[in-house]
């Protein structure tokens, strides 16, 4: 099944937008899956699966918050690798992006220089 | 689908990973459900919304299983992370499995071959000695230890190759896991023919 372009690129920005939503606060599974699936339209259970591999990678560390009802949650946060990790897939995001653009918004090429050696058909 | 059918859909993926790693991802997603329910969605919504369990269940024994051998290097976490690898479909059984095939057998035999240098080398420095080892007790002793050396220096590297290769196995799946199989599917699809890959 071929895939458009937009399922790659959303596939391949889902960990930079999960490190960068934790940067600004920790978070739990289903906000963080929720709030994904509003902006990037995703399957909301990829999250878990994804959570797992940070964690186990060392991107984000996990801790129980009680909660006066119910069941203690699970909180997600950056360790500092997640930090670091962030930064540097933020700067290559900005350059591919850049690039990109700059191709897309690029004003038409010049036309082709004369051709002086005089050997046209 | 309701929230007990996914949860046993799940469940039943789920089989093979330690009890307390199949707990801990059933408890995620029923706090997911109920985070759900909280924010005043059905339980249908949810599940559809959550995907495909049976593939869900696939990739979180992978990652499971990756885990594991990252932790601990033994022929069992090996074997699991492999075989958890393998059943993402990501990598092509037709052409892959035959190669992978041949390189395990080889390893295999490597193995067999080192095992029984180290045998053959002890019997030489033990009986040696006592057998009328044409040299003498003492080089018998010595070959004997010789042979051992060599089949502990050569299984040492065995053993890195063996790790290596694994290594390579998990990065070529995930790398074409992100980029083959989509993590992320559009929600019609899950809704209308299942899972389509």
């Amino acid at each position: 099944m071929p895939e458009t372009i937009e399922i790659q690129l959303k596939k391949g920005v889902l960990g930079l937008c999960v490190l960068a939503l934790l940067k600004r606060g920790d978070s739990y599974a289903y906000e963080i899956a929720s709030r994904l699936s509003d902006a990037i339209d995703m399957g909301e259970g990829t999250i878990y699966p994804l959570m797992r591999r940070m964690q186990s990678d060392g991107l984000v560390e996990t801790y129980l918050v009680e909660s006066s009802a119910g069941p203690s949650r699970k909180y997600y946060r950056l360790s500092e690798a997640g930090r670091e990790a962030l930064a540097v897939q933020t700067a290559d995001w900005k350059t591919f992006t850049d690039a990109v653009d700059a191709v897309l918004n690029e004003a038409p090429l010049t036309p082709v220089p004369e051709n002086t050696t005089g050997d046209v058909q | 689908m309701t929230r007990a059918d996914f949860l046993a859909r799940l469940k039943r993926g789920l089989v093979g990973l330690p009890t307390s790693t199949a707990a801990d991802i059933l408890n995620d997603y029923e706090a997911h459900f109920d985070d759900g329910k909280a924010a005043g969605r059905s339980e249908a919504e949810v599940a559809d919304a959550l995907g495909d369990p049976d593939r869900l269940a696939r990739e979180l024994k992978a990652e499971a299983g990756v885990k594991r051998w990252t932790q601990e290097q033994t022929p069992s976490a090996a074997a699991g992370a492999v075989f958890a690898v393998l059943g993402l479909g990501a990598i092509d059984i037709i052409i892959l499995l035959p190669i992978l095939m041949g390189v395990i057998g080889t390893l295999f035999g490597c193995f067999v071959a080192v095992i029984a240098l180290f045998g053959s080398g002890l019997g030489v420095m033990v009986a040696g000695p006592f057998a009328g080892f044409p040299g003498g007790g003492l080089a018998a002793f010595f070959i004997g230890l010789g042979l051992m050396a060599c089949a502990v220096t050569v299984g040492a590297l065995l053993s890195i190759a063996t790790i290596l290769l694994v290594n390579g196995l998990i990065w070529f799946a995930r790398l074409h896991y992100r980029l083959l199989k989509p993590a992320l599917e559009p929600h019609a699809v899950n809704s209308t023919s299942g899972d389509p890959a």
